[in-house]
């Protein structure tokens, strides 16, 4: 029967959806699984990562668009081209970047079930709807879409700089189970995020009105949050070193905190197949030092401006009719800036897999069950997601794992997710005596030409890994 | 122990590689040069209706023939939409029910108060229930268009043919705009 179950994991793998960090989900042998999910098991007793080095993490991508889409090298107009990707993209397509940098990484074994690991990494995240219709609106006007809705609410976005502090259990429970939780600490240095943001902007043609169109705002209520990011405006004259000290400054929990939590588990079904779930980031930000909203609501309607033909000598003045027509719209159409505190929720990431090994052999792996038999090969799929304001986006990703050695490893994976349907990943990691290095690059096809990508990630770092026995 | 390191060159040497070489193909980014944002925005202008008390004295009752107004177009005196406006197609609509021709003078003058170009017409007389309509489309574009560049103000003259005191009916405008720009 098992003779079959890679057959059938490349069937699963055509019928999936995916995204996230795959690569490095569930790699036994490397502490950036943890990050991952906190109760996955693990095939260490210790590990140190090189400061700065022991992760650096990169991913870039579009759902609508990609460069080569705009910026072909060939012989049409570069005009034409956007007006084609803004008429096919639909505003619930994203651009989204994502960046961690591991500043201290450690753990050990606390005990024969517990395995504590902590550090500091900081993070970037980026995430932005397509704002289609403020886009077309800005790009073609109103004149193709009389009667026509333009939504304020397709502006939505997100986006912070943070530093995180961490420190988690690993715990085995029995031989089945292992649960894990990881609590956190956020300190912000940077955020601006406007989201929920309503009304519309419409041109009306108004037969048998008083004017060929009524142009009207309704119900708009946009509103930008922004923290860390008023000071560092009103320092004009501000040198690079200054800005880098201040920033550095905010990293070290000196400006906004948040609080969150990671927590995981894994569980052998038999000894051959194991599932495994997590939730990363479940957590607040506290947006409360050098805070700037910038709000803008109400409703305005207007048909046009009304001469009133009044008798004026040659010497008076004509009524001014734009002052007060601009006195109108200010009393309808508001704006206001404000210093009010806010929060808001990290990007929940969750995954689930499962997974099933072949080709039993017996290495010193383990800790927590030494010299016991473990598996050459690796089938499994893992189903993650990131929630974002709109909504959760999926992925689904299956993969082969090999170990080539006790010190070698390598992952191929295939995943589906709303970048791409053809995204290949591959993830190796190698241990010279205690000194791990890997690298893990998903979406190599994308790489042949980062042009016509519509993603692309990339993760690699270095540590110190013992298993002592 | 030789094939370990050796799989572990080719793996390693193989992935730095492929991501070494990794690049932008087959794109110009200097074509960002030429990107331009070309809206066609439809904008109502001025409206209103007469009747027969906006050509009399409010204070003698004395009939006035001939009626002005000057509407100031502020959103025109602009460097950014000047220099963008490349097209402006103008629409007036008037619908007379005042039983007398009326002419009628649009003009669009400069900041200064010169005279830019206007739209000139008569308005045939009408009746109630069979206003006389006439709709008159002004396009500007080539080098036409620094007229409506230099245009901030609309000036609107009225004078009825005829008529008197005992005049009866009404006469409604609508005008609107479809400027053309490049950013």
């Amino acid at each position: 029967m098992w003779k079959f179950a890679p057959i059938l994991f490349l069937l699963f793998s055509l019928n999936g959806f995916c995204q996230n960090r795959p690569l490095l989900y569930g790699v036994d042998d490397l502490p950036q699984a943890l990050m991952q999910n906190p109760g996955t098991r693990i095939d260490f007793t210790r590990h140190f990562g090189v400061p700065f080095f022991s992760q650096i993490h990169f991913f870039a991508g579009s759902t609508g668009v990609s460069a080569y889409d705009i910026f072909a090298d060939e012989n049409t107009d570069i005009n034409d081209r956007v007006r084609r990707v803004m008429r096919d993209i639909t505003a619930g397509d994203y651009f989204s970047v994502n960046q961690q940098l591991e500043i201290l990484s450690m753990g050990w074994k606390l005990s024969d079930r517990i395995y504590f690991s902590a550090g500091i990494y900081q993070e970037a995240d980026v995430f932005a709807y397509f704002p289609k219709d403020p886009a077309v609106l800005a790009f073609e006007g109103n004149a193709d879409y009389i009667d026509q809705d333009f939504n304020f609410s397709d502006v939505s976005f997100t986006g912070e700089l943070l530093a995180v502090y961490h420190a988690g259990l690993n715990y085995k429970f029995d031989a089945k189970l292992t649960v894990g939780g990881r609590l956190k600490i956020y300190s912000g240095i940077f955020n601006a995020e406007s989201t929920g943001n309503e009304g519309v902007f419409r041109t009306v043609s108004t037969p048998g009105g008083p004017n060929f169109y009524r142009h009207e705002v309704r119900g708009l209520n946009v509103n930008v949050n922004t923290s860390g990011f008023a000071s560092l405006r009103d320092e004009e004259g501000m040198t690079v070193d200054e800005a880098v000290a201040e920033l550095m400054s905010r990293s070290l929990l000196g400006q906004n905190i948040g609080v969150g939590a990671d927590i995981g588990f894994n569980y052998r079904v038999t000894n051959q197949l194991s599932v495994g779930a997590s939730i990363q980031d479940l957590g607040l930000m506290f947006h409360q030092k050098d805070v700037e909203n910038y709000n803008y609501f109400g409703s305005f309607e207007t048909n046009g401006l009304t001469p009133l033909f009044p008798e004026l000598d040659g010497n008076e003045a004509t009524i001014p009719y734009w002052d007060i027509f601009e006195e109108r719209v200010d009393r309808n159409l508001n704006e206001e800036t404000t210093n009010n505190e806010y929060t808001t929720w990290r990007p929940l990431k969750y995954n689930a897999s499962f997974q099933f090994g072949t080709g039993m052999s017996i290495l010193p792996c383990d800790y927590l069950i030494s010299k016991k038999p473990r598996f050459m090969n690796i089938f499994g799929m893992l189903f993650s997601g990131v929630n974002r304001p709109k909504g959760p986006t999926y992925g689904v990703t299956a993969y082969w794992d090999r170990k080539v050695t006790d010190r070698l490893r390598f992952r191929v994976a295939y995943a589906v997710d709303e970048f791409s349907l053809t995204k290949l990943g591959f993830m190796m990691s190698s241990r010279i005596k205690n000194f791990n290095i890997y690298l893990a690059a998903n979406d190599i096809l994308g790489y042949t030409n980062l042009a016509k990508a519509n993603s692309a990630s990339l993760q690699l770092g270095m540590q110190f890994i013992f298993k002592d026995l | 122990m030789y094939n370990k390191k050796f799989i572990q060159l080719i793996f390693s040497g193989f992935l730095f590689s492929f991501l070494l070489t990794s690049c932008f193909k087959d794109v110009d980014f200097s074509q960002a040069e030429n990107l331009s944002m070309e809206p066609d925005l439809e904008v109502d202008l001025l409206y209103y209706k007469l009747n027969e008390l906006d050509f009399l004295d409010s204070e003698t009752s004395a009939y006035t023939p001939a009626i002005r107004d000057t509407v100031r177009l502020e959103f025109l005196d602009d460097d950014y939409i000047q220099d963008g406006l490349v097209y402006a197609a103008l629409r007036f609509k008037h619908e007379n029910v005042f039983p007398y021709e009326i002419n009628t003078n649009i003009r669009f003058l400069d900041k200064n108060g010169r005279n830019q170009f206007n739209v000139i017409y008569t308005i045939p007389e009408g009746f109630e229930g069979s206003p006389a309509v006439i709709d008159t489309l002004r396009v500007l574009e080539g080098d036409e268009i620094q007229k409506m560049r230099r245009s901030i103000q609309m000036v609107i003259d009225h004078e009825v043919i005829g008529g008197d005191e005992k005049l009866q009916g009404n006469l409604k405008f609508m005008s609107k705009g479809l400027f053309r720009f490049e950013f």
